[in-house]
């Protein structure tokens, strides 16, 4: 890069509903990621509550316990309860990653087709990365870039597909889990967040 | 099939449960998700990050498949 201004393509137009689920893939990829430091939970915290109608209101209940919950969080006991769950001493107590939830067996098959979908969507692991793409992590990333190629027919069909033979089969289980474990306390939080936001993802997607 | 109707239907259904106002993660976004070049020196390809701390990478390299 030399700073020089390279004409870009018009952007891409995302529409405010679009724009705000990138926006939440952004960060359920960074809280699955790695845990939250202060200025994340403090962010979440302060940030405006989420306003639904009527019967609808799974999805604004459970940000506001995860606000709650960002607002009594201790970022070193956060991050021990994530290495506790999630990574692990040995063999995690819940895996992050998808494949165990969407294959008995086999689990390379699966990473070998994840791997040539994101190739062929021109995505992939960076640098010296070496663990498999299927992270949950990995694929709310996958999936806010996706959301930001627009809302074409194509794209959201892409977006479907993608959501429908990674995520929506294994959100469940992973969700459960970590709800479940006597380790967790925020994170129970951010898995009933994540939970409420697929399948308002599951149900929307099915719309088209 | 009227692509439109389809497009409303779903824009209204994300509005009424609350995902489809830009405001509220938004207002998280900019400060504290990481940016492309945050965790790793390199440049990310076109958002499609997939960062992962050392810890965990670490631990990994001990359990690939």
């Amino acid at each position: 890069m030399t700073g020089e201004a390279t004409p870009h393509a018009a952007p891409v137009e995302v529409a405010p509903e679009d724009q705000a689920r990138a926006e939440f893939y952004a960060l359920l990829g960074r809280l699955w990621y790695a845990a939250p430091d202060q200025v994340l939970l403090d962010a979440i915290a302060n940030a405006p509550p989420l306003t639904a109608e009527g019967a609808h209101g799974a999805l604004a209940e459970a940000w506001r316990q995860l606000q709650a919950a960002a607002a009594a969080a201790d970022p070193a006991a956060v991050a021990d309860e994530y290495d506790a769950v999630l990574v692990g001493v040995g063999k995690a107590e819940v895996t992050p990653y998808v494949s165990h939830y969407l294959v008995e067996t086999g689990r390379e098959r699966v990473l070998v087709a994840l791997r040539d979908e994101m190739a062929e969507l021109g995505l992939g692991r960076v640098g010296a990365t070496h663990e498999p793409e299927d992270h949950f992590a990995a694929l709310c990333e996958v999936m806010r870039h996706l959301v930001g190629e627009g809302a074409g027919d194509a794209a959201m069909q892409q977006q479907k597909n993608f959501f429908t033979r990674y995520m929506n089969r294994a959100y469940n289980p992973l969700t459960d889990q970590v709800t479940a474990s006597s380790k967790t306390s925020f994170y129970k939080h951010v898995a009933r967040f994540t939970k409420a936001f697929c399948d308002v993802e599951a149900a929307s997607l099915d719309m088209l | 099939m009227s692509n439109s109707r389809t497009r409303t239907s779903r824009r209204n259904f994300l509005l009424a449960v609350g995902a489809g106002g830009a405001a509220t993660v938004a207002a998280i976004g900019a400060k504290t998700l990481p940016q492309a070049e945050k965790s790793d020196a390199k440049k990310e390809p076109q958002g499609s990050g997939y960062r992962v701390s050392e810890h965990i990478r670490n631990y990994y390299r001990t359990t690939l498949v």
